[in-house]
C-alpha cells in the first residue's frame, strides 16, 4: 500500500501533511484505549451482521428495489464515523447505509427504510439505501454521485459561520473523484478552510470500471495538493489506522484548521449492488481481498491484547441478531404510505388540491368587471 | 416615497433582509468587493462583511450546492447566478438536489434558499449573455420560480422569496435593471409568492406575460385601446411555478380571448402550459384560438441587432397578435 504523502516534495511543505500513524515510517501506534479498540471491532461486526442479513432479506424477496452492501469495507465506515458528536454531519454516498448505525439512527427505522414503509425516514420514497436522518444531521443522499460533497460544504460553512465546533464527514467512492462536483467541493473547502473530512473509499472499482480507467494516479490523496489541503492514504482495511487518521483530520477540522482528504484503500466483497454479479473481477482477486478481512484482522489484534475471544464474538452477534429481528418485525408490521401521499412534501404548502382538482371554467360575460 | 430603479429595489431588498435576519447571507461571483457585475450587491460587503456577502469561486455548482447545505442548516442563503446562461453547472444542484430534498426526505430536510438569476435579451448580449431559461425550472416541481416586472414587485417578491421555506429561483431581467423606475416604499413589505397580478383591467382580451415582456404587453394594451378601443386585461404572472391558474382562468372566463407573451423559447415555454390548461379547463370560454408571442425555437440569441430584433418579442408583434385574436 503506497503512501501518498511520500511523494509530496519539500516544496509543498506549507501544506500541512497529515500522515496516518500506520504509514509513518517507523512510527508506532499511539495505543488507543481498550474501550475504543473494542468499540471499533464491535461496530464493524454489527455493520457486517446487519448487511449480511439485509442481503438475505433481499434475496428472499422480502423487500424490493436494491441494496448496495459495504461488506468488506467496514473499517472505512466505522473508523471515520466512530464517536462523532450529535450535531456533526454525515454526507453519505449510496454505499454509506451503515454510517447510520454509527451515528445512531435506530435500526428499526433503517429496516423500515429498506421495506419502503411509512415509518421510515423518508416514508417510503427513495430507493432502500438512500435515506438521510434529520435528527442526527445525516444528509439525505441522492443517486447523482458526489452531489453530497458539495452540499456538505454548505453545512460546513454554516458550522463555520456560527462558530460551532462541528465537522462534516463527506463520504464518496473512487468513481466520484472524476466528477466536477468532487473537485468543486474540495476547492471550496480549501478556500474557506471548511471543517470537513473528505473520505474517499477507494474500493478499486466504480461499479465495473477499474481505478486505472478512472484516474491516472494510484493514490487519490495526491489530488488534495491541488486544493491546498492535506491528503492522506491509509489501509482502509485497518480500522485502527483509519480511525487514527480520521481523528487527526477531525481534530484539525474542529480546531478551525480546515479540511482533509482521507483516502481509504479497501475492497467491496460483493457486486456494486445485489443485482450485480461483479464478473468484471476475478475470483482470485476477490479471494485475496477476503483474506484481508478487516474484521478478522481486528480480531487477531484484539486477541493479541487479550481483548477478544470467540465466545464474546458470539455473544455480540446474538445481541445484534435480536436487535435485527426486532427491527425486521417493526418494518414488516409497519404500514405503507397511502398512494396519494405521493403528492405530499413537494413544497412547504400542499399541492394536493392543485393536482387533484379539475374544475372547469365557464363563460362569464354577464359578470360585472372588477 | 422614493423613486427607485429595479436594481435599486433589488439592492434595497437585500440590504433590508441582511439587516433583519442574521441568518441571511449572499454568495456568488463578483458580488463582494465589486458589488456584482450589474451592481445589485453594491455596498453590501462593506456594510455586512466578507462572510455575509461572500465572493465565491467561479463555480455555479458549488454556489448553489453550498447554499443548499447552508439552508439545510437553518441559514437563509441568497445565491447569485451572474447570467442565466451560466446556470448549467448548477443544474444537478437545482433540479436533483434543491428541488427534491424536501420530497425525498418526506419534509424532514429542507433548503429555503433563494437563487437570483440575471436573465433576458434585448441588450446585445449575444449567445451567452441573453438567455431566458425559466422553463427549465418551471418544469422542475419543488422549485418556486419568480420573475418580477417592476421595482415595487422586485423588492417585495425578493423579500418574500428570502423568507419563503422553499427553494426559490428569482429571475431578474437585465434590461429592466435601469430602464424602469417607480415609487417604492422605504418600509418593509412583501409581495406574495404564487399570486399573479392584474396589471390592467380589460374585458375584450386577456394578455398574460411576466418580467420584461410584461412591460411590452402593457404598452401593446395601451395601443389596442388607443387604436382600436379594445380593452385588454394584462396579467403579470409574477410567479411562474407554481403559476396562478385561478387568476388566469378567471380572466379568460370573462374575456374569451387570450394572447400569451414570453421570452422563453416557444416549445414548452410557459405559454404552452397556459394554453393547454385553458384548453383543458376553460375550453367553453374561448371565442378565438390562443396566440403566443415568443421567440423562435433557435439555440440562442444572436448578438447582431437585426437578428436579435427578429428574435425578441416587441410591442408591434404583440399588437399584431392581439389584433389577430380580436378579429377572429
Amino acid at each position: 500500500m503506497a503512501t501518498a504523502i511520500a511523494s509530496i516534495g519539500d516544496e509543498q511543505a506549507e501544506i500541512p501533511a497529515v500522515i496516518a500513524p500506520s504509514l509513518r515510517e517507523g512510527a508506532e501506534f499511539e495505543p488507543l484505549p481498550e474501550a475504543t479498540l473494542r468499540r471499533l471491532y464491535t461496530y464493524m461486526l454489527k455493520c457486517r451482521t446487519v448487511e449480511e442479513k439485509i442481503r438475505i432479506l433481499f434475496k428472499q424477496g422480502r423487500f424490493s428495489g436494491n441494496y448496495f452492501a459495504a461488506v468488506g469495507q467496514e473499517a472505512t465506515a466505522v473508523g471515520t464515523t466512530l464517536d462523532l458528536l450529535e450535531k456533526d454531519a454525515i454526507a453519505p454516498s449510496h454505499r454509506s447505509f451503515i454510517t447510520h448505525i454509527m451515528k445512531g439512527t435506530p435500526l428499526k427505522l433503517l429496516f423500515a427504510q429498506l421495506y419502503g414503509r411509512k415509518t421510515s425516514p423518508d416514508q417510503g420514497r427513495s430507493a432502500p439505501a438512500h435515506c438521510g436522518y434529520a435528527p442526527l444531521n445525516i444528509i439525505t443522499p441522492s443517486s447523482t454521485i458526489a452531489a453530497q460533497l458539495n452540499i456538505g460544504t454548505g453545512i460546513a460553512l454554516a458550522f463555520k459561520m456560527r462558530r460551532e465546533p462541528n465537522v462534516v464527514i463527506a463520504l464518496s467512492g473512487d468513481g466520484s473523484t472524476s466528477l466536477g462536483f468532487w473537485h468543486e467541493a474540495m476547492n471550496f473547502a480549501g478556500v474557506q478552510k471548511l471543517p470537513m473530512v473528505f473520505v474517499v473509499i477507494n474500493n478499486l472499482y466504480a461499479e465495473s470500471v477499474p481505478l486505472y480507467l478512472q484516474t491516472a494516479v494510484t493514490d487519490i490523496s495526491l489530488k488534495a495538493q491541488g486544493y491546498g489541503i492535506p491528503g492522506v492514504s491509509v489501509d482502509g482495511n485497518d480500522v485502527v489506522a483509519v480511525y487514527q487518521a480520521a481523528r487527526e483530520a477531525i481534530d484539525r477540522a474542529r480546531a478551525g484548521e480546515g479540511a482533509t482528504l482521507l483516502e481509504c484503500k479497501t475492497y467491496r466483497w460483493y457486486g456494486h449492488s445485489e443485482i450485480d454479479p461483479a464478473k468484471y473481477r476475478t475470483p482470485e482477486e476477490v479471494q485475496e481481498w477476503k483474506q484481508r478481512d478487516p474484521i478478522v484482522a481486528m480480531e487477531q489484534r484484539l486477541e493479541g491484547l487479550g481483548l477478544w475471544n470467540e465466545a464474546w464474538k458470539q455473544e455480540l452477534i446474538a445481541g445484534f441478531r435480536q436487535e435485527i429481528e426486532e427491527a425486521v418485525d417493526f418494518a414488516e408490521k409497519s404500514p405503507v404510505a397511502e398512494a396519494e401521499e405521493c403528492l405530499d412534501h413537494v413544497y412547504s404548502f400542499s399541492v394536493r388540491e392543485r393536482e387533484l382538482d379539475r374544475k372547469v371554467w365557464s363563460p362569464k360575460f354577464e359578470v360585472v368587471r372588477r | 416615497m422614493p423613486v427607485m430603479t429595479y436594481i435599486d429595489a433589488i439592492n434595497t431588498a437585500l440590504r433590508e433582509e441582511l439587516t433583519r435576519d442574521e441568518n441571511v447571507f449572499l454568495i456568488g461571483e463578483d458580488i463582494g468587493k465589486m458589488g456584482g457585475v450589474f451592481k445589485a450587491t453594491k455596498g453590501l460587503q462593506e456594510e455586512f462583511g466578507a462572510e455575509r456577502v461572500m465572493d465565491s469561486p467561479l463555480a455555479e455548482g458549488v454556489i448553489v450546492s453550498s447554499s443548499i447545505g447552508a439552508a439545510m442548516s437553518g441559514l437563509r442563503p441568497v445565491a447569485e447566478i451572474q447570467f442565466a446562461d451560466f446556470i448549467t453547472p448548477a443544474m444537478d444542484a437545482l433540479t436533483q438536489q434543491a428541488a427534491k430534498l424536501r420530497y425525498r426526505s418526506a419534509g424532514t430536510q429542507t433548503c429555503p434558499l433563494t437563487v437570483r438569476v440575471c436573465y433576458g435579451g434585448g441588450v446585445g448580449g449575444g449567445l451567452y449573455h441573453s438567455q431566458t431559461n425559466t422553463s427549465w425550472f418551471i418544469h422542475t416541481p419543488g422549485l418556486v420560480v419568480v420573475a418580477p416586472s417592476s421595482p415595487y414587485d422586485a423588492k417585495g417578491l425578493l423579500k418574500a422569496a428570502i423568507r419563503d421555506d422553499n427553494p426559490v429561483m428569482f429571475f431578474e431581467h437585465k434590461k429592466l435593471y435601469r430602464s424602469v423606475k417607480e415609487e417604492v416604499p422605504v418600509e418593509d413589505y412583501t409581495v406574495p409568492l404564487l399570486k399573479a397580478a392584474v396589471k390592467r383591467a380589460g374585458t375584450h382580451l386577456t394578455a398574460v406575460s411576466y418580467g420584461y415582456t410584461l412591460r411590452l404587453t402593457l404598452e401593446a394594451a395601451e395601443r389596442m385601446k388607443q387604436e382600436h378601443g379594445v380593452e385588454v386585461e394584462v396579467i403579470d404572472l409574477r410567479t411562474l411555478a407554481p403559476w396562478d391558474k385561478e387568476t388566469v382562468l378567471d380572466s379568460v372566463a370573462h374575456t374569451s380571448r387570450v394572447v400569451i407573451v414570453h421570452e422563453d423559447n416557444r416549445t414548452l415555454g410557459i405559454g404552452a402550459e397556459i394554453s393547454a390548461t385553458i384548453a383543458e379547463q376553460a375550453f367553453d370560454c374561448l371565442d378565438a384560438p390562443i396566440v403566443r408571442v415568443t421567440p423562435p425555437d433557435i439555440p440562442a440569441i444572436p448578438a447582431a441587432a437585426a437578428m436579435e430584433h427578429f428574435y425578441m418579442p416587441n410591442v408591434d408583434k404583440i399588437v399584431a397578435a392581439m389584433e389577430q385574436v380580436i378579429r377572429y
